[in-house]
């Protein structure tokens, strides 16, 4: 059942289109990658689905309502924008016991979400002098502050320090074991690939695709490399199986869309020596830009 | 309703500004009641009687209203301006009642202005007039109108000055704006047109009129209704921006 909808997303700004009629589900219990270069309209499909910002066509809606429908929609969903949106002078508990006191929940949240990120210690500090990684786990302790069953972030990653981008990790980790349904963008699929299930690739408003991560890397292929002194007649026996190798070196062969089984016993019964013979899936990046470069190129 | 009005108040509670403000008030309530009692008796001043206490009440009021209005404007700017205001909208989609809870905040905290303000003013004028042997009287209906006057100026500066923050939503163009207004639009322009008949019907002399009736000014009546008037277009003109725009 889906969580997230989003069906036929148009936003414009003046004469620029953000979004460009997008549609996708996030089904609940799944954590979603939602990809794409900076500027593509991740957070404006975010800020929309949000109700920030009204669609010029389509909708955006969370268990099959708008946000700006939902009573009292942050025990609903989470949400951590950006990461700067903090009044300097106010302390993480403060800004958390205002959001509580609009959301009708009680004050003890503040504190118990304090501590599930790591800030119990800095409560009464102001967010003036926060570091960017201590920010956006405030933001975060925000988001979770209702204790929502969905949770969207946008570019939770941006800025953080690779000890902080480990702890993020852990945390979405923590979040999906739980069963929340997690929406989150980036503009780097390394930072989100070891949490999502599913990525959600847009480039210039439109969507370019939607699948599972393991679908995606298998669409990126895998590469066998071989060492052998016999690199030219392998070359000409993997042709004559409809295979295509390229000469890498002397002695290297690099052979796509086949596996070290294949070439293996196709070596063995044409008598050609193999010294070594590894498996390399090619980069998951490059295949997140290949795709968003095509994606934009109408 | 009540939880979003608390929550202004929060917000209001947990931050410096309203403490500046206040504080700002009572430094200069202090400063303008001295210098009027030092100067009175000199230079063609008036001397000192008892009856001289609602007019050194008086005499912080001048600033009141631009303290007030100050207050309102930052209250409602500064969630733009700190991009508070996601957060805000996210707790609460329906802007207008968000916008409502800070009329109603920011009118109250006004109000509280001035009556920290007034305290402070009468407290010492008193004081200082018993030092010197008078017995003023603080049940007074002078005192009384006074007071009145500057309540309702304070408290509808700021629902003032909210409906202007969420029109402009830049603190400094905000805050800049209503300077230029008061200072070059209604001060020079209205002089230089020689026009005191137009000139009393805008905000600044209206709110002079219910602080300082009196010349060329419209009576008291008059311009609280008249900066009544003002406050709520600006509030409801402001809301309805807020309501539409996109938060980006």
């Amino acid at each position: 059942m889906p969580v997230i909808t989003i069906e036929g997303l148009t936003k414009r700004f003046g004469d620029v289109v953000a979004v460009d009629d997008l549609s996708f589900e996030v089904d609940q219990g799944t954590v979603v990658g939602f990809l794409g270069p900076n500027g593509a309209g991740k957070t404006t499909t975010l800020r929309t689905l949000l109700g920030l910002v009204a669609p010029t066509a389509g909708s955006a809606s969370i268990d099959g309502r708008p946000y700006r429908e939902l009573t009292d929609p942050i025990r609903h969903v989470g949400a951590v924008l950006e990461a700067s949106s903090y009044h300097p002078g106010r302390t993480a508990r403060n800004h958390l016991l205002v959001v509580a006191t609009a959301a009708g929940l009680p004050p003890q949240r503040a504190d118990q979400v304090l501590a599930q990120v790591g800030l119990a210690d800095a409560a009464r500090r102001r967010v003036g002098g926060f570091s960017l990684g201590m920010r956006q786990r405030l933001g975060l302790a925000t988001a979770l502050l209702g204790d929502p069953a969905v949770l969207v972030l946008d570019e939770p990653a941006n800025g953080l320090d690779p000890e902080g981008i480990h702890w993020l990790r852990g945390f979405l980790r923590h979040l999906a074991d739980q069963g929340h349904t997690v929406l989150v963008s980036s503009h780097v699929l390394a930072e989100v690939a070891q949490t999502v299930d599913q990525v959600v690739i847009i480039a210039r408003g439109r969507l370019v695709t939607q699948s599972t991560l393991a679908a995606l890397t298998a669409r990126t292929g895998q590469l066998v490399r071989v060492r052998t002194p016999q690199a030219a007649a392998l070359r000409r026996l993997l042709a004559t199986h409809g295979t295509q190798a390229e000469l890498a070196e002397a002695d290297q062969l690099t052979v796509a869309g086949t596996t070290t089984e294949v070439v293996g016993q196709a070596a063995a019964a044409a008598g050609i020596v193999i010294y070594e013979m590894t498996t390399e899936h090619s980069n998951l990046e490059e295949v997140f830009l290949e795709l968003t470069k095509q994606g934009g190129g109408s | 309703m009540t939880r979003l009005v608390r929550a202004e108040l929060a917000k209001l509670r947990t931050t410096r500004l309203v403490y500046g403000v206040a504080g700002a008030m009572a430094a200069f309530a202090v400063l303008a009641v001295t210098a009027n009692v030092t100067a009175a008796g000199t230079q063609g001043n008036a001397p000192l009687s008892a009856d001289h206490l609602p007019a050194l009440a008086a005499t912080p009021v001048t600033l009141l209203a631009g303290a007030a209005l100050l207050l309102g404007i930052l209250g409602m700017a500064g969630e733009f301006r700190h991009q508070t205001v996601t957060q805000t909208f996210l707790v609460t989609p329906d802007r207008g009642r968000v916008v409502a809870a800070k009329l109603v905040v920011y009118s109250l905290s006004g109000v509280a202005l001035a009556v920290v303000t007034l305290a402070v003013a009468t407290a010492l004028a008193a004081g200082w007039l018993t030092a010197k042997g008078m017995t003023p009287s603080l049940v007074d209906a002078d005192l009384g109108r006074v007071a009145a006057g500057a309540l309702l100026a304070a408290g509808l500066c700021a629902l003032l000055g909210v409906g202007v923050g969420a029109l402009v939503r830049n603190q400094v163009a905000a805050l800049v704006s209503a300077l230029v207004w008061a200072v070059v639009v209604e001060g020079l322009l209205v002089n230089l047109l020689n026009a005191p008949s137009l000139g009393k019907w805008l905000p600044s002399a209206a709110v002079a009129a219910l602080t300082n009736p009196g010349g060329a000014n419209l009576s008291r009546s008059g311009g609280g209704l008249l900066v009544a008037v003002y406050a709520l277009a600006f509030a409801l003109a402001g809301t309805r921006f807020v309501v539409r725009r996109d938060i980006t």
